[in-house]
Order: structure tokens, then C-alpha cells, then sequence
């Protein structure tokens, strides 16, 4: 071969740019030396003891699921995601590399980012994970309604901000005890700043750790009879997103992080992000409670969300049906079971209700933190007359098993239906409160308030107003809100054994059912008008 | 041999020259400096000293029951953080090989870290209603130390943290289910345990006396240049 027949030197090919392979190269040497990954462990451990468990415990119902999991999540994730998150952002100054990375071909801000996306990105699968988990097994449990993504989106959003917050210590401070500390510090602001909660009104509501009115705690009484409200879950994402932003542009802006430009833009950054935050926080300030128990914040409302929700309700097959929203189906057999015996007194009489029904509960913010939670409407209407009640779990106060259910409903909403039936009042003849008694014995209800060892009713005892949150260790919240016993009261006045009703009552419940019930539906008109007496009854 | 290194070598021998044995008190002050600059001990004090101050400036607030009980384990469990931390040796394995006395220093800067944090949290609570008293911070500081040198041990010290902050969730939660049943009643969950509770305080005293064997035997885990 010859020089001349050699082929020409072909001219260098420039290299292909890339970057986003090499972003992508980047972001993989990142995922498999984060600490984060040697952090899920403890998320999950984290997670199963504190937030699987007791939402897991809760009746199987979206509302009360989603929001158990979104405060518990976050709590989980705060100390491992800020802890390993300033254990990131404080490597290159820990391994004394700073020189040594500044020579490199990626950007300062871009290292930093590609660190802190790869920590982001294993706290995301992290709790992807324990959320596929949880919501799985309610899918599977949950008679009615679907997923609430609202409080899986703050949860979510959450993570990145922590992990900006904790990246940014580790960045800015950089030392072995800045991990630690932007744990303890992020748990503390996170988890007590909430104690600054006062009513619906408060910025701080813009925690993502608040759900709802604060201090009633995750409550099956909302987003059951009305569409869950995105509108808080919305401010809140928005300053979480925010905050995310502002932090993570402000490790750009300390000089040699980049050229003049970048940093002027990285500055418009964060006053964007800053300002996105304080948005958020001046529209959770504006938010207010509305009827239907959730937070309403009038700038993201959408009137469409105050419509209520379509559903079939399931009834029981009884002498007069009891009839559920079909989320609460769970609760359907130990409703039945505690007003069976009620009902059987009364089904047949003349004006005694076609149908118990259960009502949506409407909500109203008291003085503090305290919320008054009753019936809109009266006990009683429609024709064929339609009783309403509130199961127990629609009132403020920890969620109960059905026995405890079953017990508040027949203490309750058992001597309601009676003495409403009756017309019983304060202002009643004595033959009423005879027969309201009378009834209440039959059916084997305690005569003079709640038989030892039981709970309170429900609605049955009104009490005292103040926060609905528990002060004493010992005593459960399930009393505290003053509106337990509103609209839904009606409870027959006693009647003092010794009394001549008290003798007539003891007469008539000796009765045979079928000798009662032939009684009631001769006299049941001149009953409720007054006009029979103690001694006319049988 | 230059003239700048002929200036050396004389001043490097002239220590040679005259080196008398060190009396033993000196060195061994010396070896305890040394050891707990290289541990950053006094950053570690700094960091128990300011939860100290901040458990106090926080008692000074109003806080209704859930708060009043859950704010000094916050502290407690940052000074566990602190302590766990200073098992993270930069050294490696030349100190583990030269370092005779390292068990012991090891053992001691963890006991007189753990005495000093319960000093200064008990201390910040003098005057104010500090949840619990001192036996609860005594109790909770012991074992959250214990965790975290058990981390240390497991993890490396400069990741000891995770185990103290960890457990800070859990001891909270267990403080919640004492409202909101059912409530949590296993000792290992000592924070959510009464200050007298025996069971609580030999499951602590347990894990701070396993942590420190383990700590004092085997150092932490530390990849060197950590």
C-alpha cells in the first residue's frame, strides 16, 4: 500500500453529547452509595410498629385509613429521610473531597442535585412501598368508596422537602453531628409545631402532618356522606413544594457554586419557591371548617365538592330495617344487634318509624380546638316516618371496635328511638315516662344511666366543652367533644324506682310482648296526647 | 541535603536528644486528649449542652399533655445521637492495632458522655415540670445510648444516629397509645413506661450495658475515611 492509496485520516468525530445518559450514569453511582438505602430498613421497621399497626386496627374505611397513614408516614419518615438526607449533602466536606470533585465536568449544583435526587428517589420507594402495602389491604377490606390519593400526595410530597431540608444542613453545616441534629430538629419542628394548631383557621394548619380539624384525630364521620376535600391537602402540597424548591435552589447561590447568571436565576428560584410556601401558609390561614367536617379553604374551593355523594344504602333485614352509608357496612351487624331488641317493641305500632337511617353528621367549630358534631335535621321525619341517627364513630373520639360500637348504640340511640316514639320529654305525663320505661325494660336496657362497667351512650350524656384532645393518659377521647350528644339527643328522663311509674312500669313490662303491643296499639294516640294516666296502664 | 533540611533535622532530633520517659499522668492525659479530640468529644458536649439549653428554653412554653411528655425525649434522644457519634473513629485499623488502651478510653468517654447528658438534662429540668423527672431521663438516656452504640457497632458510628432517632419515633408513639389505646405496654418501649417501672428500667439498663461491652470490645464499624 502506498501513501497515496492509503485512506485518508478520517477527521475526529466530536463526542456525541449526552447528558442525560450521563445525568442518568450519575444518578445511578448515587442510588447505590446513598445512606438512604441503608435507611429503609428502619423506615419500614419504623413504619410496621408504629403506623401499619394502628391503622390496621382501624375499621376498614378509606377516610379513616388514609389519614392515619398520612400523618403516621410522615412521622415515620422524618428522622431517617433528614438524617440521611444532611449525611449526603455533608460527604464531600466529611471525606475532605471538595477539591477534588471541584475539578470534575459536572457542575457543583449538579452533583448536589443528582445526590439529593437519589436520596429523594429511595424514600419515595420506600414509602411507595409501605403505601402499596397499606392500601392493598384496605382495597381488600373496604366495603365501599376507593383509594383517597389527597393524603398519599402530601405524604409524598413531604419526602422530598425533608430530604431538601436535611441536604441542605448537611451541605451548608457539614460535620458528622449535622445528621443527627437535622433529624432531631425536623422531628421536633414537624411533630410539636402542631401543638400551635388553634382552630380552623390556623397557619399552621399548613403542616402536612394535620388532616383535618385539629386534635379530633382521624374521624369516620367525614368523607363518607360528602366528597373528601382536596382543598388543605392542595395547600399543603403547595408549600411543601415550595419549600422543596426554595432549599434546593439555595445551594446554588453561595458564590463558586456557578456562573453569575446561574446564580441570579437560582435566586429567582428560590424568592419563587419562598413565595409559593408563603402562599400556602396564608391560604391554610383562611381555611375554616365547614359542615361537613373538612377544611375549606375558600380560594381552592370547588363548590362541586359540597354535593353529596351518591349511594346505595344497605339495610338490614329486621322488623324495621336499619339502613348504613355503605362504607360503615362493617358496622351494620352490631347496629342491628343492639337495636333489635328496640325495634321489636315498636315495629307495628302505629307511627313507628319505617326505616333507622343513618345521617351525615354536620360539624361546627367551637371555641380552641373543640368541634360540635350532630344531626342537621330532627330525629324523626318524613312520611312513612324515617328515624335518623349517628353511629358513635361519626362523633369526635378514637375510633371503637363494634362491641364497644354496639354497646354506645343501644345505650343510646335504643332509649332515643323509645322515648321519641313515645313523645317522652321532661314535660310528659308520668304514663309516658311509665311506658318509655316499660319498653326500655323489655327490651333490657338499664333503666337509671349506664349499667357498671359500660361506656357512657354516645348521645345519650352531653359534656363539657373545651379541646376534644384527651388530657389524662387514663381516659380515652371518646367523650370530649362537646358535640357528642347534639341533635342526636332525646333520652327518656328517669324514672325513681319507688315511684307510682316506677310500679307502672314494672306492671307493664311484665306483660307478655303480644299483651303490650295490643295495648299500645289501642291507646298509643291518647298516650302521646297525655291523656292516659299511671294508673290506667295495664 | 539542603540548607533548609539541614535546619530540619537538627530541630526534628533535638526532642530525641532530650526525651525522658513522660510521667505517666501526663501521658495519659495527653492520650485521653487525643483520643477524644480525634472522637470529637467536646463537639459532642457542645451538642448535649445544647439540648440541655434547649429542653429548658422549651419547658418554658406551655405545653398541653401529649407535648409535656413527648419534649424531653426529643432531647434525650439528640444527646443519645451525640454520644453514639463519638464512637465513629477516624483512625481506622493503625489505632486498633497500636491503640492498647483503646477499650478503655472506648468505655470511658461513653460513661462519661451518658453521665454527662443525664447531668444536663436532669439539670435543665430543675425548677420546671420536666415529664418523667430524672429517673425518666436517666432511664431513657441510658438505653437510647445503648441503642445507639449497638448502631454504631452495627452500622458504623457515623450512622449511629439512625438508631436513637429511630427510637425517638417509637418512644413517642408508645407516649400516643397511652391515649389512644390499646395502649403499648412492653418494657422495651421504655419512654412509655412510668419512671418506676422496673421492667422498663432493666430493659434499658439491659441494652446501655450490651451496647457498651459491645462498644468497648469491638469499637464501632468505621470504614476509614469516614
Amino acid at each position: 500500500m502506498t501513501a497515496v492509496s492509503a485512506p485518508a485520516a478520517r477527521r475526529p468525530v466530536p463526542a456525541t453529547r449526552r447528558p442525560g445518559l450521563a445525568t442518568a450514569r450519575l444518578l445511578r453511582l448515587e442510588l447505590r452509595h446513598n445512606a438512604m438505602l441503608w435507611m429503609l430498613p428502619v423506615v419500614i421497621a419504623l413504619f410496621w410498629v408504629t403506623t401499619y399497626r394502628k391503622t390496621m386496627a382501624m375499621p376498614p374505611m378509606w377516610n379513616l385509613r388514609a389519614a392515619s397513614m398520612q400523618s403516621g408516614a410522615i412521622v415515620d419518615f422524618i428522622t431517617p429521610v433528614a438524617g440521611a438526607a444532611a449525611w449526603m449533602g455533608s460527604r464531600e466536606a466529611r471525606r475532605h473531597i471538595c477539591d477534588l470533585v471541584t475539578i470534575t465536568a459536572r457542575p457543583r449544583w449538579a452533583r448536589l442535585l443528582a445526590t439529593w435526587a437519589a436520596t429523594t428517589c429511595w424514600a419515595l420507594v420506600g414509602y411507595l412501598g409501605c403505601l402499596a402495602v397499606l392500601y392493598g389491604v384496605t382495597a381488600h377490606q373496604a366495603s365501599w368508596g376507593g383509594p383517597l390519593w389527597w393524603p398519599a400526595a402530601v405524604a409524598a410530597a413531604s419526602l422530598p422537602a425533608l430530604s431538601a431540608l436535611g441536604f441542605a444542613a448537611g451541605t451548608l453545616l457539614p460535620s458528622r453531628f449535622t445528621a443527627p441534629v437535622a433529624a432531631v430538629v425536623a422531628f421536633f419542628t414537624l411533630a410539636l409545631s402542631t401543638q400551635l394548631t388553634v382552630g380552623s383557621q390556623s397557619y399552621w394548619q399548613v403542616s402536612p402532618l394535620v388532616t383535618g380539624p385539629w386534635d379530633t384525630g382521624p374521624d369516620a364521620g367525614v368523607a363518607t356522606f360528602y366528597p373528601d376535600l382536596p382543598d388543605l391537602p392542595i395547600a399543603q402540597v403547595m408549600f411543601l413544594a415550595g419549600l422543596t424548591t426554595a432549599l434546593l435552589a439555595a445551594l446554588v447561590l453561595p458564590r463558586g457554586s456557578g456562573r453569575r447568571g446561574l446564580r441570579a436565576a437560582a435566586g429567582a428560584v428560590t424568592a419563587a419557591g419562598l413565595l409559593a410556601a408563603g402562599t400556602a401558609v396564608a391560604l391554610a390561614g383562611t381555611g375554616t371548617l365547614d359542615a361537613h367536617g373538612m377544611i375549606a379553604i375558600p380560594a381552592l374551593h370547588d363548590v362541586a365538592n359540597d354535593r353529596p355523594v351518591r349511594f346505595t344504602p344497605i339495610c338490614s333485614h329486621t322488623s324495621i330495617p336499619v339502613c348504613l352509608n355503605p362504607a360503615y357496612a362493617s358496622y351494620l351487624p352490631a347496629t342491628v344487634t343492639a337495636l333489635e331488641p328496640v325495634l321489636s317493641e315498636i315495629a307495628g305500632l302505629p307511627g313507628a318509624p319505617a326505616r333507622i337511617s343513618q345521617a351525615a353528621a354536620t360539624y361546627q367549630q367551637g371555641a380552641g380546638n373543640s368541634v360540635s358534631v350532630g344531626l342537621a335535621g330532627p330525629l324523626i321525619s318524613g312520611r312513612p316516618p324515617v328515624y335518623y341517627l349517628l353511629l358513635p364513630d361519626q362523633l369526635p373520639g378514637p375510633t371503637m371496635a363494634a362491641s364497644e360500637l354496639a354497646a354506645k348504640v343501644q345505650l343510646g340511640a335504643g332509649p332515643g328511638i323509645i322515648s321519641t316514639f313515645i313523645g317522652d320529654s321532661p314535660r310528659a305525663s308520668q304514663a309516658q315516662h311509665a311506658v318509655v320505661a316499660a319498653l326500655m325494660m323489655a327490651a333490657g336496657l338499664p333503666q337509671h344511666g349506664s349499667p357498671p362497667g359500660t361506656t357512657p351512650a354516645a348521645n345519650s350524656e352531653p359534656v363539657p366543652s373545651g379541646h376534644s384532645r384527651c388530657e389524662s393518659p387514663a381516659a380515652r377521647c371518646a367523650a370530649s367533644s362537646p358535640g357528642r350528644a347534639a341533635g342526636v339527643m332525646n333520652q327518656p328522663p328517669e324514672v325513681a324506682p319507688g315511684s307510682p311509674a316506677y310500679a307502672a312500669a314494672r306492671r307493664f313490662a311484665a306483660l307478655a310482648a303480644s299483651a303490650r303491643h295490643a295495648w299500645l296499639v289501642q291507646h298509643l294516640t291518647a298516650l302521646r296526647a297525655g291523656r292516659i294516666t299511671v294508673a290506667q296502664l295495664p | 541535603m539542603t540548607a533548609g533540611e539541614a535546619r530540619e533535622v537538627p530541630a526534628a532530633a533535638a526532642p530525641v536528644r532530650s526525651a525522658r520517659p513522660a510521667r505517666p499522668p501526663r501521658a495519659a492525659g495527653r492520650l485521653v486528649r487525643l483520643y477524644a479530640t480525634s472522637r470529637r468529644v467536646p463537639a459532642a458536649v457542645a451538642a448535649i449542652a445544647a439540648c440541655a439549653i434547649g429542653l429548658r428554653i422549651a419547658l418554658i412554653g406551655h405545653w398541653d399533655s401529649y407535648g409535656a411528655l413527648q419534649l424531653p425525649l426529643v432531647f434525650e434522644a439528640g444527646s443519645a445521637a451525640a454520644i453514639a457519634i463519638t464512637t465513629a473513629s477516624p483512625l481506622g485499623d493503625p489505632e486498633r492495632v497500636a491503640g492498647r488502651w483503646l477499650p478503655f478510653l472506648r468505655l470511658a468517654a461513653a460513661l462519661a458522655l451518658t453521665a454527662a447528658a443525664v447531668s444536663a438534662l436532669a439539670a435543665a429540668g430543675t425548677g420546671a415540670h420536666l415529664a418523667g423527672g430524672t429517673l425518666d431521663v436517666l432511664r431513657n438516656v441510658a438505653g437510647m445510648a445503648g441503642i445507639g452504640l449497638l448502631c454504631a457497632a452495627a452500622l458504623g458510628g457515623g450512622l449511629a444516629w439512625a438508631g436513637p432517632t429511630g427510637y425517638l419515633v417509637v418512644g413517642a408513639y408508645g407516649l400516643y397509645t397511652q391515649w389512644h389505646g390499646p395502649a403499648l405496654t412492653t418494657p422495651w418501649i421504655w419512654p412509655a413506661r412510668p419512671p418506676h417501672d422496673l421492667g422498663a428500667a432493666i430493659c434499658a439498663g439491659l441494652v446501655f450495658t450490651l451496647g457498651m461491652a459491645v462498644i468497648t470490645v469491638r469499637g464501632a464499624r468505621d470504614p476509614v475515611g469516614e
